[in-house]
């Protein structure tokens, strides 16, 4: 078959070039600067709680994975020791009751003696017999005082005795689940030492990790659709905040205050992720949440955009 | 739809995958467009054919968003 003429095949390949032009800019728009990411987290808070007080573990009432609620009861330090302590405590009050109500009739006893020292003439009394009479009623009221405060501080100890016994149960503090917990009864827990933690299921949220490059298109509260890599419904959401820094990795922390910045720069450079916060509108019936999983962000901006993300937009 | 495809554990940009159909449609289609001697319509024909698998990876990935 002859071939066509110059000018009509110059022609159908030109239309072809623009068309797959045109074509492959969008399939560029979409893939490289419409705010999406495959590089998303799903995340929760977890509370890493430690016990207030030291001491064995005598019961344990949850179990790995359990679903708690706030203030359910996780597990019971020997409450021996502060059953004990809570005894002392009281002896110790009622000490210090008796204490008062000595330091009680002591003062007053003086304070009638010094009344009487007063009455008498002065043949009968010599000033300085008068002097002392008062001095020592003062004196006693100094001692009441004194043996008030002391009382005061044993209820004190009380009620750290009984707070201390309360504390021997230790509680949840949120809705979530138990994880990765393993004790026994028997187990030795510090003060202040993290043993349990609970994952704040109220606390589920999404961080996307979008390329630096990308951030010019989102605004806080923009829609945004999140898919989980187990597949399932689209999760709908909204942005809920942009990070306002990370970590510097070119540069190393020194003990000398003075910057250590890596001397290899590398030529082809990669745009730097910064963490999007995605809270989550409506988590679909049924879907289990796990923080950790990996997830795909796609961010809606919102009407504030410039003209990169109308194109990202109108693209397939 | 932006997902993953999961090909046994190692999961891929679904890009990858709409390449590679594309690359086999446009195959597909140059053998048809060579036998019909439709050809002789294109001036430079390595040129014509890159464009097309292009064209093919915009399309397909067009109907995969929509319809997949």
């Amino acid at each position: 078959m002859k071939p066509a003429s110059f000018i009509y095949r110059f022609l159908v390949t030109l239309a072809a070039v623009a068309l797959a032009s045109v074509i492959g800019w969008q399939l560029w728009v979409y893939y490289m600067e419409s705010p999406w990411t495959r590089d998303g987290r799903v995340r929760a808070d977890v509370v890493s709680l430690a016990p207030d007080v030291t001491g064995p573990v005598v019961q344990v009432f949850v179990h790995d994975n359990e679903t708690v609620q706030t203030g359910e009861p996780l597990f019971q330090i020997d409450p021996a020791r502060f059953t004990l302590a809570l005894a002392q405590a009281k002896a110790a009050l009622a000490q210090a009751e008796a204490t008062v109500a000595k330091a009680h009739a002591t003062m007053l006893n003086a304070q009638s003696n010094a009344q009487r020292y007063a009455a008498l003439s002065n043949n009968a009394a010599s000033a300085v017999s008068r002097d002392d009479a008062t001095t020592t009623a003062r004196e006693a009221q100094a001692s009441y005082a004194a043996a008030q405060a002391s009382l005061a501080a044993a209820q004190a100890d009380l009620g750290v005795a009984e707070l201390n016994l309360d504390r021997t149960t230790v509680r949840a503090t949120v809705n979530g689940n138990v994880t990765n917990f393993s004790m026994k009864p028997g187990d030795y827990v510090a003060a202040g030492t993290p043993v349990i933690a609970i994952v704040d299921t109220d606390s589920l949220y999404v961080d996307g990790y979008l390329e630096e490059t990308k951030l010019r298109n989102i605004n806080v509260g923009d829609k945004a659709t999140v898919e989980l890599m187990q597949g399932g419904p689209p999760i709908q959401g909204h942005v809920a905040g942009i990070a306002a820094g990370i970590a510097d990795s070119e540069r190393i922390a020194t003990s000398t205050l003075l910057a250590d910045v890596n001397p290899t720069f590398t030529w082809v450079r990669l745009a730097a992720r910064i963490p999007v916060r995605i809270a989550l509108d409506k988590v679909p019936e049924g879907e289990k949440l796990v923080a950790g999983m990996t997830c795909t962000v796609s961010i809606q901006p919102g009407p504030r955009q410039n003209a990169t993300a109308a194109t990202a937009d109108a693209s397939p | 739809m932006i997902g993953e495809v999961d090909i046994y554990g190692v999961l891929f940009p679904p890009l990858l995958i709409w390449i590679g159909i594309a690359l086999l449609i446009s195959a597909v289609l140059r053998r048809g467009l060579a036998a019909l001697g439709l050809y002789r319509f294109i001036w430079h024909r390595p040129l014509f054919d890159l464009c097309l698998l292009v064209m093919l990876t915009g399309l397909v990935n067009f109907l995969a968003n929509h319809y997949f």
